[in-house]
């Protein structure tokens, strides 16, 4: 008889064909029409930003890979898929403005401090790699900022959005776009949603986003709670911001929604499986808090708001795994 | 019969299931019997058997040889007339440890040992009658039927006709072969529940198996349509899904008034009933990943190397030999193993067959497993807090109401066996 040759399996002995990598793959391939509409509105200098955040990680990933093998340890990632991921979110995540150099530095931060030092050291990433790496970034800035004596970066120091006024005088770096091709001037808050040249160069198109966006959590399955609720709960706060303050709250919704940061961190950057909650209850609670802290960090200036609050919501994303467990079948409500 | 290419899971996830696909037009073939049987005392969910035979002792066919006292008990049968080889003990494909079984050699020639006779007007004596024919659920739950059967305030009897497993139809193939005699048991099962109403679940379409819907018909069964759905086959959300009834957790569906037969189990009574033969055979369907399914008809306690060898199949041509369906039914380390009264499947599997389990990933936290748990749990939780030892934990995520369906180990991209996370979870939460 076969009795050594058989192999004792637990079941399934059946796999639906999907994996880590093919999710990876998908992800990044969706991404990469955000990177396009981005080039193509905010121009080279976009690209530029990409490729250098994309080849830093990819230079690491080769590098530890290369080595793993070569000491024969497993590799922590076999397939280049996932580091590509995380490098093409530094690349969209990063403002136009930004030095080069700064965004190779946050690419090397995210792929060896946050990527595989997490993995090795906490067993699971915790930390949103490429909102960490930039939370860091952003704590070197403050630093210099008040170092100069000064509360608030440069950039930010004129904006006042407590009042309606304030947040309409700060709304110049959004005018003066023009849609190319058909010609036709936008408004601030036509640009924010359509056509943005300030700002992340992810969130460049915010329709985009939001289709591709979209697309990708329907086809990927990702967590879209977390996205339907950190949308909706910006929008109601704009809105209501913008109707006590007696302002437009159309545009205080398109400029607290649209900016880059918001619509392309909810969609790519939120929905990070390892760092968010995994219950249906503590995704809508994670997307509400996120929006709320965002809403209120822009609110005081912070630079990076959304990008803070996402590293601070991870932190507590265990947590948010134990408020609410929805009721399984048999816990439902009998019906006689 | 116009299988559908997949099932529609939740989250939007599908099983591929063309394996069934034409598999219901092949006949039974039936099996010759056994050279040697390996019965086991343990065939059922409840008190094991003791054997009531010596080693030494000749049996006839349907001869009883195994039985015990007490309510949660059902006897087993000698499948071949022969020789009581020895009592010993032997590797239990579903207990996954050795276990008592009574090994009989082939020996004179063949009979059949009649059960007795009872009054099938009768409830109780048709409740008495299963019990003496060692019918269990069939399907593969093993559930003592005689226990169902007495059970009281039943309004509603669903004949599970479901068949979920990605690579078994023999049920089908029952409907197909013998639709007088599945009905003629569906209602003695019913006649025994006092049931007001009999309800056939199937996920065959409209017109594909005439003659067993016309006879459905005349017998006053409603012919309910199920989802193609792998989960529905559960027999609790079955109930739901049929009659938007929830079975409470901790609680069976006879507590809601509801009884759930699997077809396989109607057709052991009616044989029982009208033929006198107690469970000493049954259809399976056996899977090969080179050949595809063919529908078998064996006697309980045929070795498996035996059942391949009878249908031309060279065994060192496989590495993973499985009693049951590809979703949940669990290997076996040798082929001298031998097949139960609830066995509805093989399955052998050569070594070009993919192992999509054998390199898992870390879990990424992706979530797909919560979405496609039919019950609405959290295996990946409950797979943390199962490597954590956390009891509390483990009650708090409720781990008691897994159905074990295998979904999310299924559809996992890191490829990580959760179900076994949620046996050890049980395992665990089942302490005091």
């Amino acid at each position: 008889m076969t009795k050594d040759k058989l192999k004792k399996e637990e079941p399934p002995h059946i796999h639906i064909g999907f994996d880590k990598n093919e999710l990876m793959l998908k992800t990044f391939l969706m991404m990469s029409i955000i990177a396009l509409a981005s080039i193509i509105v905010m121009g080279l200098d976009a690209l530029i930003h990409i490729m250098i955040a994309l080849g830093t990680v990819l230079i690491v990933h080769s590098t530890i890979y290369s080595y793993q093998v070569w000491k024969d340890i497993e590799p922590t990632y076999r397939s280049p898929a996932s580091p590509m991921v995380a490098g093409m979110i530094v690349g969209l995540a990063m403002p136009i403005a930004a030095p080069f150099e700064v965004t190779a530095g946050v690419a090397l931060l995210t792929i060896l401090g946050f990527k595989y030092g997490q993995g090795k050291y906490f067993k699971r990433k915790y930390l949103n790699p490429a909102a960490a790496s930039k939370v860091i970034l952003l704590l070197v800035l403050s630093l210099k900022t008040l170092n100069e004596g000064l509360l608030f970066h440069t950039h930010h120091i004129d904006l006042d959005l407590m009042t309606a006024t304030g947040l309409q005088s700060s709304m110049w770096i959004f005018s003066r776009e023009t849609l190319p091709i058909i010609g036709f001037d936008l408004s601030p808050a036509q640009s924010l949603f359509l056509w943005q040249t300030h700002g992340w160069i992810g969130g460049a198109s915010s329709i985009v986003v939001l289709i591709v966006g979209a697309i990708a959590a329907y086809w990927l399955r990702y967590k879209w709670r977390i996205i339907v609720s950190t949308l909706v709960t910006m929008t109601i706060l704009a809105a209501g911001m913008g109707i006590y303050l007696n302002g437009d709250p159309i545009l205080r919704i398109a400029f607290h929604v649209f900016t880059g940061s918001l619509i392309f961190l909810a969609f790519f950057m939120a929905t990070e499986p390892q760092s968010t909650p995994m219950t249906n209850y503590g995704q809508y609670m994670f997307g509400f808090f996120l929006a709320s802290l965002t809403f209120g960090l822009q609110l005081l200036n912070v630079l990076g708001g959304s990008i803070i609050a996402l590293v601070i919501l991870n932190v507590f994303t265990d947590q948010f795994d134990k408020i609410v467990i929805k009721k399984p079948y048999g816990h439902k409500g009998v019906k006689k | 019969m116009t299988t559908p290419k997949h099932f529609e899971e939740k989250g939007r996830f599908q099983m591929d299931i063309s394996m069934k696909m034409g598999a219901e037009k092949k006949p039974f073939k039936i099996l010759k019997p056994p050279k040697k049987a390996i019965v086991f005392m343990q065939q059922h969910i409840g008190k094991c058997n003791l054997p009531t035979v010596n080693e030494g002792e000749k049996v006839i066919t349907g001869q009883k040889i195994g039985d015990a006292e007490g309510k949660m008990t059902v006897p087993v049968h000698s499948p071949i007339t022969g020789v009581v080889e020895g009592i010993r003990k032997v590797y239990h494909p579903v207990l996954n440890c050795p276990d008592t079984a009574v090994i009989i050699r082939q020996e004179g020639e063949e009979g059949l040992m009649p059960l007795p006779s009872f009054d099938l007007n009768d409830r109780n004596e048709i409740i008495e009658l299963t019990r003496e024919a060692g019918i269990v659920g069939m399907g593969g739950a093993a559930f003592p039927t005689h226990v169902k059967l007495a059970c009281k305030g039943v309004d509603t009897f669903i004949v599970n006709a479901k068949e979920s497993d990605p690579n078994l139809v023999c049920d089908v193939r029952l409907m197909i072969e013998k639709p007088r005699e599945v009905v003629s048991g569906i209602k003695l099962m019913a006649k025994a529940l006092g049931a007001r109403r009999i309800v056939f679940a199937t996920r065959t379409h409209k017109g594909e198996l005439p003659e067993l819907e016309k006879i459905m018909k005349e017998g006053g069964i409603e012919v309910k349509r199920v989802r193609p759905s792998y989960s529905v086959g559960s027999e609790k959300l079955l109930v739901e899904e049929l009659l938007g009834r929830e079975v409470p957790s901790g609680t069976f569906p006879p507590d809601i008034g509801v009884v759930v037969n699997n077809i396989s189990t109607a057709y052991a009574l009616y044989k029982a009933a009208h033929l006198k033969e107690p469970v000493i055979s049954r259809g399976m369907s056996f899977y090969s990943d080179k050949n595809g399914i063919e529908n078998v008809w064996f006697r309980t306690g045929t070795m498996v190397g035996e059942v391949l060898g009878s249908l031309g199949y060279d065994i060192r041509k496989f590495d993973r030999l499985i009693i049951g369906s590809l979703m949940m039914g669990w290997s076996i380390p040798s082929s001298e193993t031998p097949l139960l009264k609830y066995s509805a499947g093989l399955t052998a599997l050569s070594p070009e067959y993919p192992k999509p389990y054998e390199k898992q990933l870390p879990c990424i936290r992706c979530g797909y497993c919560d979405s496609v748990c039919p019950v609405d749990i959290y295996p990946s939780l409950i797979m943390k807090e199962d490597k954590e030892k956390d009891v509390k934990a483990l009650r708090r995520l409720k781990v008691m109401d897994c159905i074990e369906c295998g979904l999310c180990s299924y559809v996992c991209p890191s490829h990580i066996r959760l179900t076994k996370h949620l046996w050890g979870g049980k395992r665990k939460a089942k302490r005091p």
